[in-house]
């Protein structure tokens, strides 16, 4: 079965090394040209985004957040549906080799490759990012994390993973290649926007609005606001609107207005009334927890949506 | 030879569509057993059942002893060549030699180069490129050289002109005669199935209508044509198949259950295409043509 595998994907694998070859020549020459006006334009503290890296290659490197997805969706959504749409499964499924045996050896290969790619891209781009992420702070933040370290991996076990099993059970290429590609794109949606900044309790910080409190390092913001001296956010009223959103005590209005404004003043007044901001965060030394933990969730919703395929593939007919 | 085909009550359903009806058959090892029945009979599906390619909803199947299951034993031993088919059109004839290597047992791969060669068909051409009736010989040629003991064909014959079903055909007898080999084709084409087959199995309207030993067939069948008149004494002691009744005579196709006394009655020897459409057209007036009408359209018409 592996070499049925490579006979029938090796044009395949070619042309996915063809196109790391290129992105990976692309992201090199950028990313040795940002190394060096690191360490040119740290020694002067002149450094900035831009003297780093160009615009242009800046989206692409966010745009391989798309990658995890291309193998599932061509390689992994036609895998079974092709055969199944042009009846070849009449073929392999009638050599001496069972069906289940067949499925797992292609899936396996097409897993390891789909891994393989998303790895070595990520690898590629984190190694790229570096000089960015270290002026930034980045880390955590959604165009960054989503495409460095291990997490580009399990996007793309679960999504070829997803392939394989939306063709088995709809049998026809176009409707599995819709499947996977919503499926991936509202999970990841939903992860990176909403669950993330759940996965472990986060911390909150108070502080003076007077003197801003920003943790070390690349931290996830969770919320970030006002509370009154009770320690709740601030009824709202009707007079002019403070800092983040929360409305000013009565006492304080007279510093803000619609024409004039003293905004240090306002926040020494707040602060007198007991005002207090507050961040709720995830710390910097968490990302590799959360790299891990949404690596995890994936692989194992793969592992999940694989366990359909091979049930869908032994109770239902060829 | 003990049966290497032995169903009980096999039955498949979809759905709403009942595509195989209580259908119990047995076919003897080393024999070529034809499959015939109209179109949306069943053949299909009891060949998919007897793969394991589809499961029956009822009843069941023995094939060479054993449940058809998934297990590669058991697949080492059928050979099965769909209706359509299905190859990589991708790949070309070395590949698929190639593939069927790796996944049997006993693969001979030397007889697809040899089979191919005689015919000139390319090795090394994608099969996408090949004609209909290339692909088919590719095709057969690769589930021959699986060596089964089961060869079970759905249609082989449609996708090949008529020198190419001769050539097909004897080298089926061929390989069946080499013994070990049991085969149900499944066609349309009766004049070619009679050349080579001894056995039938006659399934319409998803049920089975005939099945045995050919020879026994045609000895247990005969056509009587007589005037036309009352047939409660024939039907008394045979089972009659067909009546076709004319202004002034009877055409019968009967199952004979002892000799034809009765001298008004002219007893013709049926063929097998006679006895097929007979059946075939049981139960389903003006669906075919009467007793013996088969032999006056010309032999074999395709389709």
């Amino acid at each position: 079965m592996t070499w049925v595998t490579w006979r029938q994907y090796r044009y395949q694998g070619a042309l996915a090394a063809a196109l790391f070859a290129v992105l990976a020549v692309i992201l090199l020459l950028t990313g040795l040209h940002a190394a060096s006006a690191w360490h040119s334009c740290m020694k002067d503290n002149s450094c900035g985004v831009s003297s780093l890296a160009s615009p242009l290659v800046a989206a692409i490197v966010v745009a391989t957040s798309a990658v995890p997805l291309l193998p599932g969706l061509f390689w992994g959504a036609p895998m079974a549906a092709q055969e199944l749409e042009t009846g070849t499964n009449q073929f392999a499924w009638t050599q001496s080799v069972t069906r289940r045996r067949w499925l797992a050896v292609k899936a396996g290969w097409l897993l390891l490759g789909a891994a393989a790619v998303a790895g070595a891209v990520s690898a590629t781009v984190t190694w790229w990012s570096g000089p960015t992420s270290a002026l930034t702070a980045d880390a955590f933040q959604i165009n960054r994390f989503d495409v460095t370290d291990i997490v580009p991996v399990g996007y793309a076990v679960f999504a070829m993973a997803l392939g394989i099993c939306a063709g088995l059970v709809l049998r026809r290429t176009l409707p599995a290649l819709a499947v996977t590609l919503a499926g991936f794109v509202a999970l990841r949606a939903l992860i990176s926007l909403w669950l993330r900044l759940r996965y472990l309790t986060p911390v909150t910080m108070y502080y003076k609005l007077t003197a801003p409190f920003t943790p070390v390092g690349s931290y996830l913001t969770v919320s970030q606001g006002v509370v009154g001296a009770n320690g709740k956010p601030p009824a709202p009223n009707t007079g002019p609107v403070g800092i983040d959103g929360a409305p000013l005590p009565a006492a304080c209005q007279h510093l803000m207005g619609p024409t004039k404004g003293n905004f240090q003043a306002a926040l020494a007044c707040m602060t007198a009334h007991g005002y207090r901001g507050y961040l709720t965060y995830q710390p910097a030394s968490r990302f590799w927890v959360f790299q891990g933990i949404e690596t995890g969730i994936f692989v194992a919703l793969a592992a999940a949506v694989l366990g359909v395929a091979f049930w869908m593939l032994k109770r239902r007919d060829a | 030879m003990t049966a290497v085909i032995e169903t009980s009550g096999l039955t498949k359903r979809y759905r709403r569509v009942t595509a195989l009806s209580d259908c119990t058959i047995s076919v003897p090892g080393g024999r070529i057993s034809a499959l015939v029945g109209p179109n949306g009979a069943g053949k299909t599906t009891l060949l998919r059942l007897l793969t394991g390619l589809a499961a029956p909803t009822a009843g069941e199947a023995a094939v060479l002893g054993g449940t058809p299951r998934q297990d590669p034993a058991y697949l080492a031993e059928i050979g099965f060549l769909a209706q359509e088919i299905p190859l990589y059109r991708r790949l070309t004839a070395q590949d698929h030699i190639g593939i069927g290597a790796h996944l049997n047992p006993r693969w001979d791969g030397e007889s697809v180069r040899a089979r191919l060669g005689g015919l000139k068909i390319p090795l090394d051409r994608r099969v996408g490129t090949l004609s209909g009736g290339q692909r088919a010989q590719v095709a057969l040629a690769l589930t021959l050289a699986k060596r089964p003991r089961l060869l079970l064909l759905d249609e082989p014959l449609a996708a090949l002109d008529p020198l190419a079903r001769r050539n097909f055909l004897a080298g089926l007898a061929e390989a069946a005669a080499g013994g070990g080999l049991t085969i149900v084709l499944s066609s349309h084409l009766m004049a070619d199935l009679e050349r080579v087959c001894d056995h039938l199995i006659l399934l319409a309207e998803s049920r089975v209508q005939l099945c045995g030993d050919i020879e026994t067939l045609l000895g247990e069948h005969r056509i009587l044509v007589g005037p036309r008149k009352d047939t409660t004494a024939i039907a008394r002691t045979h089972a009659i198949v067909q009546e076709d009744t004319a202004a002034r005579q009877t055409t019968l196709l009967v199952r004979l259950n002892g000799p034809v006394i009765d001298p008004a009655w002219a007893v013709e020897e049926p063929s097998l295409e006679d006895i097929v459409l007979g059946y075939m057209s049981q139960g389903e007036a003006g669906y075919g043509a009467g007793p013996g009408a088969a032999r006056l359209s010309a032999v074999g018409g395709d389709r």
